[in-house]
């Protein structure tokens, strides 16, 4: 069935166009049509294969197309002058589609019809044009102003049928569907939102709708599905566990013991170890609640310290803990309940100017200096794209506050050439930010090393960072310039949000997804 | 599946060979091998095509043109009549130099081939093709008529088939004589359209000789009676345009062939 759909399909191209040729010939135009001319179907369905097929295709059946109509008895032009003005045609109108479709990710009827009918009135122009341009004694300036107007009319006319059926011919056997790349980009986004970024946003479908638990239990950082089903596989990689930390020290934001996943499983999509989960001095017998399960993001507690000190929330729920002294935080942002890093005393206050919205902010670390001026964006806040894709998580290093435990003191900052891409880090997961040996912590949080990772040129594990964008295609030789436009270079998938165009045109059956999926890139309504 | 890098290369190639074919064609003034190979393969087709679609169409011209075939014998019996009442006016020796003319003509040592119409040429070219070639006697320029008048000369021949330039293109130039008169001119085309608009245009080389409307135009002949025999008629003139002053006598020519519902031709053969 397979084979010989794909072998008819193969042969539709070649028969439709002997069958337009022909009765282009015989019947069109022989036909007594008013204006004295009529329209061209060999034409018609060659812009209509580029633009169901694509640029190849439509040039192959333009010039094989135009080649039959110059050469088939009554041609009264040039051999080749069809072919030549058909092969263009088709190749443009097949470029333009690929455009389009590339761009939105979807192709429509009306777009495939526009391209189309533009490709048809070319290709008349194109005709005359060229016969002018070889002096063909027919073709006269009056002849022009007389035949193509009406050719043009006629073709256009006939344009939605000529389309109807060729696509009919060379339908697929699944419906076209958006580009992965771009599917991914979102899929990234996502994934981003549920590792902590937005985190009242999740994938739609994926899980239960969330049950509202009481005020006091419900975390509103949810990393994993506590209680729930689990997101999906992956997200089920970093459900956070506790580990016993070695050397009883306190931490006061355990990222992720992960003692489940099998090591490197998910680490290069989600975040790896040591991500998001709330460690707990060793030794303290863990506090018996409902909810949130273990592992749910809380700031830690001192080892030894009181089990609750008031009613809700509990001590050390995703609170800031303010030490005695510290200025107040001002309510309006970040709002409550987000997550907020440990703000000692001193640290610099919030800044509300930008970038609002909501957008997830954390606090600064301890001993982060804070002479970068805050251009754009601020350090400390999370930006989870922009319109276009540009720059996005764009940052020499993890944003800082974001994800980040404290470093302890005296400990070697990141370095600043890696991530590449800006991705988020989460800070000591691996061998580049850790602790210089002997140097004891400040009681802040502070990275945990899972193990002795080597270091390599490779990134270490438990960076959130993209498969490497592919390299630039080579050039081999300057001189191919001239005829291939320059193609901007091949962005990681990863490294870009999905473009506001695609969002906003994507076929999402729920407005309001499509509507957050908006606000996600930051694109106009 | 590297179709992206296919494309351009094969762009290239295409439009390279499509440029040649042209410069090659353009070289041999039209008549390149890519033509005859054209005509072989689609030929037949074509033939077979017009087979099944001749009988539809003249059933659908009978449906259409009942009330243009009414008027057209109606303005023929004018014409008729007008040609009566100018032939009574004419000179009589005249009138003998003509009748003489159509009698040697019609009593030449020339044979007819009849064939139909199977396909016509685009928007801009006026040519058909017919359904006799090599192997029914026809040659290369060889005149085309119909009951009606002068309708072009054959251009291209391929085994079953032939191409037909008709009058009014514009790359055709008829030698014409005026009935009547005697005066030499030519007769070239402007195109399908514009003939089926104005006409086709005559240039008397002449420039003392008169024009007027109502003159009936017949070929003046060629040597060998190729690519047009004497004597058969064309159209009247039925209007002069020339401007006073002017080296040569100019006319608009409506002729008497209906060039677009082209059915049964006659193909005239050297035996």
């Amino acid at each position: 069935m397979t084979a010989l759909r794909v072998t008819a399909q193969a042969l539709a191209v070649p028969f439709a166009l002997v069958v337009a040729v022909i009765v282009q010939l015989t019947v069109v135009n022989r036909a007594p049509l008013p204006f004295g001319t009529g329209p061209d179907l060999v034409l018609l369905t060659v812009t209509a294969v580029a633009v169901c097929t694509g640029p190849l295709a439509g040039m192959l059946a333009g010039f094989a197309g135009g080649l039959a109509l110059d050469v088939a008895p009554p041609a009264g032009h040039l051999a080749g002058e069809y072919a030549l003005v058909f092969c263009l045609v088709g190749y443009a109108c097949g470029r333009v589609r690929n455009v389009i479709l590339h761009a939105t990710g979807e192709q429509t009827m009306v777009t495939s019809l526009t391209v189309m009918v533009l490709g048809v009135a070319a290709g008349e122009a194109g005709k005359a044009a060229l016969g002018r341009l070889v002096s063909d004694p027919d073709v006269t300036t009056v002849a022009i102003r007389h035949v193509l107007p009406a050719a043009v009319i006629y073709d256009v006319l006939l344009c939605p049928f000529v389309l109807w059926l060729v696509s009919l011919a060379l339908r697929r056997p699944a419906p076209e569907r958006a580009p992965r790349p771009e599917f991914t980009q979102v899929a990234n986004v996502f994934r981003a939102a549920s590792a902590g970024a937005v985190p009242r946003l999740r994938l739609a479908g994926s899980t239960p709708a969330p049950v509202r638990a009481p005020a006091r239990a419900e975390p509103k950082l949810r990393l994993s599905s506590g209680g729930s089903a689990p997101l999906s596989g992956t997200y089920a990689a970093f459900s956070p566990t506790r580990a016993p930390l070695p050397g009883g020290r306190t931490v006061k934001l355990n990222f992720g013991q992960d003692g489940h996943a099998a090591p490197g499983q998910w680490q290069r999509v989600s975040p790896g170890k040591g991500w998001l989960s709330t460690g707990r001095p060793a030794g303290v017998a863990t506090p018996r609640r409902a909810a949130p399960g273990k592992g749910w993001l809380r700031a830690g507690r001192p080892a030894g310290g009181p089990a609750t000190r008031g009613t809700s929330p509990p001590g050390g729920w995703l609170r800031a803990q303010r030490p005695a002294g510290a200025p107040a935080v001002r309510r309006a942002s970040p709002p409550k309940g987000w997550l907020r890093a440990e703000r000692p005393a001193g640290a610099a206050s919030f800044r509300r100017a930008s970038p609002g919205n909501g957008w997830l902010r954390t606090g600064r670390p301890v001993g982060v200096p804070t002479g970068r001026p805050m251009s754009s964006p601020p350090r400390g806040w999370l930006r989870v794209g922009r319109p276009g894709g540009t720059a996005t998580l764009r940052s020499m290093s993890p944003p800082r506050g974001w994800l980040r435990v404290q470093p302890p003191a005296g400990a070697r900052t990141l370095r600043r050439r890696s991530p590449g891409n800006g991705w988020l880090r989460p800070a000591g997961s691996g061998a580049l930010a850790a602790p210089r040996r002997g140097l004891p912590g400040r009681g802040g949080a502070r990275p945990v090393r899972q193990a002795q990772v080597p270091r390599s040129t490779a990134p270490p594990k438990g960076w959130i960072r993209p498969a490497k964008p592919a390299p630039p295609p080579k050039r081999k030789s300057p001189r191919k310039r001239w005829i291939r436009p320059v193609k901007p270079p091949r962005r990681s998938s990863y490294g870009t949000a999905p473009s506001t165009r695609w969002v906003r045109h994507s076929h999402s059956p729920w407005p309001g997804r499509r509507r957050r999926l908006l606000a996600l890139v930051g694109g106009r309504k | 599946m590297n179709e992206a890098r296919w494309t351009r290369p094969v762009l290239i190639v295409l439009l390279v060979a499509a440029i040649a074919l042209i410069t090659l064609d353009f070289r041999a003034a039209g008549g390149s091998k890519a033509h005859g190979i054209g005509a072989e393969v689609f030929g037949p087709v074509e033939r077979t095509a017009g087979a099944v679609v001749s009988p539809v169409e003249s059933l659908i011209h009978a449906a259409t043109g009942n009330q243009g075939a009414e008027i057209a014998s109606l303005q023929q019996q004018n014409d008729q009549l007008r040609a009566q009442l100018s032939q009574a006016q004419i000179s009589a020796q005249d009138q003998a130099q003509l009748t003489q003319l159509l009698r040697l003509t019609s009593a030449s040592h020339y044979k007819v081939v009849a064939a139909t119409v199977i396909a016509a040429g685009g928007a801009y070219s006026d040519t058909v093709t017919i359904s006799a070639g090599s192997r029914q006697g026809i040659a290369p320029n060889e005149t085309v008529l119909n009951g009606d008048g002068l309708v072009g000369t054959v251009t291209a021949v391929a085994g079953t088939t032939a191409t037909v330039q008709l009058a009014t293109d514009a790359n055709s130039t008829v030698g014409v004589e005026v009935a009547g008169t005697g005066e030499i001119g030519a007769l070239t085309g402007t195109g399908e359209t514009m003939a089926a608009a104005q006409g086709l245009k005559l240039t008397l080389f002449s420039a003392t000789a008169t024009l007027t409307a109502g003159q009936t135009i017949v070929t003046f002949g060629s040597v060998g009676g190729r690519p047009y025999v004497a004597g058969v008629p064309i159209g009247q003139v039925t209007q002069v345009t020339s401007q006073p002053g002017s080296l040569t006598q100019t006319a608009l020519v409506k002729p008497f062939a209906d060039f677009t519902g082209l059915g049964v031709l006659g193909v005239v053969v050297s035996r």
